[in-house]
C-alpha cells in the first residue's frame, strides 16, 4: 500500500521559494506515494489563473500538472474567501468545490479537510515562515 | 490516536498566522491536538486580551472555546519576555525547556504554520 504525503503551504507564490520547492517534493514523492496538497492562508493565490511571472516557473501551471499527476491539491474555503476566491458550489452540499479562478484539477474545500488530511498522512510537511 | 502538535512562535496578533493555526488546531480536535507557545507566541498566553481596536477576533477566545486543546507555554520564553508576573489564561499549562521538547518529540506531526 502507497504511503501518503501532506504538504501544507501557507506563503503565496513567489514571495518565498516554498511553492517551488513543494512542487519538487510532490513531483518527486507522486512516483511512489500518494500525495495531498492542502493550500493555507496567503498561498491560496498559488493556483490563480493567468499568472506571468518573467523569471519563475508559473507556480498555477505547475499545481494543475501536480494534480494532472495524481495529487490531491485542496484550498482553505475561509481563507479563499477571504481573498476573493469563491467556490462554484456551496460547501454544505459539497465536500469540494473547483472555482473559476483556479487551474484545473485544484479544489476549494473545507478545513476540516485539513484534520483528514492529517489523519491519514504518514508524513507531513509543513512549508511556513 | 494520533497527535498534532501546533508550534506557535510568532505574536498572536499582527499577521493571520496564530488565528490560522488555531483554526487548523480546532478542527483537528477529533486528534490529540497540542498548541505549543514558544518565543513571540507566549503573548497569547496574556489573560483579558482585548482585540476589538483592532478589529480582529480575539483569540483567547478559541481557547476558551475549545478546552479539547491542550495549550501550553515555554516558561523560559515568558521570563525572557518578563511576562510571569502577568495574569495568564488559566487553561494554559507552563512547561519547562525539557517538558516543551518532550511534548514535541511525543507527537506523531509537528507544524510550524
Amino acid at each position: 500500500m502507497k504511503k501518503t504525503l501532506t504538504i501544507i503551504l501557507t506563503d503565496g507564490p513567489y514571495i518565498s521559494e516554498y511553492a517551488e520547492v513543494a512542487y519538487k517534493i510532490a513531483r518527486a514523492a507522486l512516483k511512489e506515494h500518494e500525495v495531498n496538497i492542502f493550500l493555507y492562508l496567503d498561498s491560496v493565490h498559488i493556483p490563480n489563473r493567468g499568472q506571468m511571472p518573467h523569471l519563475f516557473r508559473n507556480a498555477g501551471e505547475s499545481f494543475e500538472m501536480l494534480a494532472n499527476c495524481g495529487a490531491t491539491v485542496r484550498a482553505c474555503v475561509r481563507c479563499a474567501a477571504a481573498r476573493g476566491y469563491l467556490p462554484d458550489k456551496d460547501l454544505s452540499d459539497e465536500r469540494s468545490s473547483v472555482c473559476q479562478d483556479y487551474h484545473k484539477g485544484i479544489e476549494i474545500t473545507s478545513l476540516y479537510d485539513l484534520a483528514e488530511m492529517l489523519k491519514r498522512s504518514d508524513r507531513v510537511i509543513a512549508l511556513s515562515r | 490516536m494520533r497527535s498534532i502538535f501546533y508550534l506557535l512562535d510568532c505574536a498572536p496578533y499582527g499577521s493571520e498566522k496564530a488565528y490560522g493555526l488555531l483554526n487548523a488546531a480546532a478542527v483537528s480536535i477529533k486528534m490529540d491536538v497540542t498548541v505549543g507557545l514558544f518565543a513571540d507566541g507566549v503573548y497569547l498566553a496574556l489573560a483579558n486580551q482585548d482585540s476589538l481596536a483592532l478589529g480582529t477576533p480575539n483569540l483567547s477566545e478559541i481557547i476558551y472555546a475549545y478546552p479539547e486543546i491542550t495549550v501550553v507555554a515555554h516558561e523560559p520564553s515568558l521570563v525572557e519576555r518578563n511576562l510571569m508576573d502577568q495574569e495568564l489564561i488559566e487553561m494554559v499549562m507552563l512547561t519547562d525547556e525539557e517538558e516543551f521538547l518532550d511534548a514535541i518529540r511525543a507527537s506523531h506531526c509537528i507544524l510550524i504554520l
